[in-house]
């Protein structure tokens, strides 16, 4: 900072922003007004280095490692629960090979859908358009079209590494360090020709690659009677009293 | 706003001789004539011609010594015409037509309540109804004016033979009656016009083009000649006051080969932003010829580019943008990049964002827009009723389906087999009573699953008053051994399965 410059920016004011804009402008660079126009949680979110999940899933995952991918199991609600917190809280998510998305159960589940970008058909070239896609959003679904070749893999998670996003495949992705699956499902509300769906209670397994992930389980309401995730309780035998409690938070049994 | 609009008065001069002359000199040697009184002349179709009166009129001091000079100055041209004012196009078109007394089914040119005709030196040749007296004007003659068959057929039918008496129906009524077609004739009859006179659009051709000479092989060759280009292309509008809401790129190969493609634009894209877009287009053109081929040396471009032609589309007033400083109703710069370079790859409408609207199945209840381009969503999603901005079609969406939604809607229904226990197909009456238990179930041709259990039938009848929309079916809820739920439909007599939960 040239001395001319730091004495006019000691003596401030209106004065000096009129007299000496040109030496204030190269002394020290005005601040950015796109970054301003983000929202402060946006800018907090950037500086984290996992992106937040949704408390009930807390316990399973405590939120998604940036430049790591997760695969999670099979394409369901699972995925768009894994996405709904970072999504809520700012980050931008693609999805990718998934024509069939449920956008109102996303949003239900919190995926901010004014925070979506959709590729429903990828095309042969969607490792590039993965590529292309985790270099602006925080956060890609991809349900990857065919099996990629463990060389396409071992380049795909070297280009989430570099752009510290986070691929959320829906499938099987041999090697990711974190897996989820649901393993067993149980539809409540829903009767033999009465009741509608109501909820789900899905039992949700995560393993891990290596020591660092031991393998845990829970149940989760997914999705509850308002189509959030929320933590359910264990499993229960099909009695009077039991399928009373089995049903989804917020609904009152009527029994 | 409206009110004012509705008291711009309109000046029409039909000239029923003009096409028989010399063909079609007519109109044109009409609109030509006066040129020399408005700028903002529109022509009504081959005979007539409109423009506002106000100016005008205040310039050669009141109407009547206006359309003297109009008849004029087209007497010398040989053109035999008949001048009407009024307040609103159709009311001036009318009071035109009637100035010669030749109107359809015509009351006779004199006598008319809220009119002056003039008579001797302008030779009945020109009818201004007073400012206000539209209606009064109107209210006379036939609904057949209308030139609408079917009102024409029917509005006579209901005891309303003239303008007067449709125009006498509250607003509302003639609207929820007749549709929007009655509501837009109603403001006809009430001497309202529909809206307000536009001047003809700029006909100039805007676009730019390069050719190449020989045919360019190098790519950023034509980058760098777009970013010219598209600097004339600014420049242009710029000097017309105007702006383009996209631009289009247009790539000729000398091999053949064409690749055209829509950028948004918006006015807000420098010459540099363009040729951007125009080199993601050439590599977005050559790698899909990649794939197309399935070789690493495609011939696709071979020979290069002979012609690169940049042509703005939809052009607008250019009256600038403000954008939002806070939060997040700005796509940021670091997406809307990223969205662009796959719209390159793949396409314009390949890259979408869902907007919520409204409905009652599932596949409605969300749009998908291309990125970059915004709209509103046809019905509003599930709101509380009452009027509000951008409301159209208020919720609540009776029979919708109560929370949670399905996870995964099939863009296309998969065709499904439902059988009971005993293995026959589970039809549903028309009386919605399922035929017996579903038991099992098949998605498309694949294997049968056991179904543990099901809610329904819950009939759904849609726009039954529109046969080319109509739909009706039966839905149901299935949920099968292996833990998923579906929902299914019967629609005419074949099941299909629409989307699926969890």
């Amino acid at each position: 900072m040239s001395a001319g410059a730091r004495q006019i920016m000691a003596r401030g004011g209106m004065e000096a922003q009129t007299a000496g804009l040109t030496a204030r402008s190269v002394a020290c660079p005005a601040p950015d007004l796109r970054e301003l126009r983000e929202l402060p949680v946006q800018r907090e979110l950037r500086n984290l280095g996992e992106l937040p999940v949704l408390p009930a899933l807390r316990e399973l995952i405590p939120g998604l490692a940036r430049g790591s991918v997760l695969a999670a199991g099979e394409w369901g609600l699972l995925c768009l629960a894994l996405a709904a917190e970072a999504s809520a809280a700012g980050a931008w998510c693609a999805v990718v090979g998934a024509p069939g998305l449920g956008v109102v159960a996303a949003a239900e589940v919190g995926l901010n859908a004014d925070r979506m970008l959709l590729v429903p058909e990828p095309g042969p070239n969607w490792p590039q358009l993965v590529a292309v896609l985790l270099d602006g959003c925080e956060l890609v679904i991809l349900r990857p079209p065919a099996q990629p070749s463990a060389q396409m893999r071992r380049r795909i998670e070297a280009l989430v590494r570099r752009s510290g996003g986070v691929l959320l495949v829906a499938g099987d992705w041999e090697g990711a360090p974190v897996r989820l699956a649901v393993a067993d499902r149980e539809w409540a509300g829903i009767g033999d020709g009465h009741g509608r769906l109501r909820g789900c209670r899905a039992r949700v397994v995560v393993t891990g690659r290596g020591a660092a992930v031991r393998p845990r389980e829970r149940w989760l309401w997914l999705p509850a009677a308002d189509g959030s995730v929320s933590a359910a309780a264990g499993p229960v035998s099909v009695s009077g009293e039991a399928s009373a409690r089995a049903l989804p938070p917020g609904m009152r049994s009527t029994g | 706003m409206r009110g004012e609009r509705a008291r711009d008065r309109v000046l029409v001069v039909w000239c029923p001789d003009s096409p028989g002359e010399e063909g079609s000199a007519g109109p044109r040697a009409l609109a030509a004539a006066l040129a020399e009184f408005s700028p903002r002349v529109t022509a009504l179709d081959p005979q007539a011609c409109a423009f506002p009166a106000r100016g005008p009129a205040r310039y050669f001091g009141g109407e009547e010594a206006l359309a003297g000079k109009i008849l004029e100055a087209l007497a010398a041209r040989d053109l035999s015409c008949r001048v009407g004012v009024a307040d609103g196009r159709f009311a001036a078109e009318l009071a035109a037509r009637a100035a010669r007394g030749e109107a359809a089914g015509q009351p006779g040119s004199r006598g008319h309540p809220g009119a002056q005709v003039w008579p001797g030196s302008l030779g009945q040749r020109v009818t201004i109804v007073l400012p206000g007296e539209s209606a009064t004007f109107l209210a006379r003659y036939p609904v057949s004016v209308l030139d609408d068959p079917v009102l024409a057929d029917l509005l006579p039918r209901l005891g309303l033979h003239t303008l007067g008496d449709f125009a006498a129906l509250p607003p509302a009524d003639a609207a929820s009656r007749f549709g929007p077609r009655g509501a837009l004739a109603h403001r006809l009859a009430r001497g309202l016009d529909p809206r307000p006179l536009v001047p003809s659009p700029p006909a100039a051709d805007l676009s730019v083009s390069q050719e190449f000479d020989p045919p360019e092989p190098q790519a950023e060759v034509v980058v760098f000649a777009a970013k010219a280009l598209a600097g004339q292309m600014h420049a242009a509008l710029a000097a017309r006051g105007l702006a383009c809401v996209r631009v289009r790129a247009r790539v000729v190969f000398s091999g053949g080969g064409e690749s055209s493609r829509t950028w948004r634009h918006d006015g807000l894209l420098s010459a540099l932003a363009v040729a951007e877009r125009v080199r993601w287009q050439l590599s977005g053109w050559s790698t899909q010829k990649l794939i197309q081929n399935g070789s690493p040396a495609p011939d696709a471009q071979a020979g290069g580019i002979s012609l690169l032609r940049l042509e703005p589309e939809q052009l607008v007033r250019a009256t600038g943008r403000q954008l939002g400083l806070w939060g997040d109703s700005v796509v940021s710069d670091r997406v809307a990049r990223v969205a662009l370079r796959a719209q390159a790859m793949l396409g314009h409408d390949a890259v979408t964002r869902p907007v919520l609207s409204g409905g009652r199945n599932p596949s409605d209840q969300v749009a998908f827009l291309p990125f970059g381009e915004s709209g509103e969503p046809r019905f509003s999603p599930d709101l509380p009723p009452g009027p509000g901005p951008g409301r159209l079609l208020p919720g609540p969406w009776p029979g919708r389906l109560p929370p949670p939604a399905p996870a995964t809607v099939y863009p296309a229904p998969i065709p499904a087999t439902v059988s009971d226990a005993s293995g026959a197909p589970v039809t549903v009456s028309g009386r919605a009573v399922a035929s017996a238990s579903p038991a099992f179930l098949a998605e498309g041709d694949g294997p049968l699953m056991s179904v543990t259990g099901w809610a329904g039938p819950w009939p759904v009848t849609e726009r039954w008053w529109d046969p080319a929309r109509a739909t009706r079916k039966a839905r149901f809820q299935l949920v099968t051994e292996d833990g998923r739920a579906w929902l299914a439909a019967v629609q005419g007599s074949r099941w299909l399965i629409e989307a699926a939960y969890g």
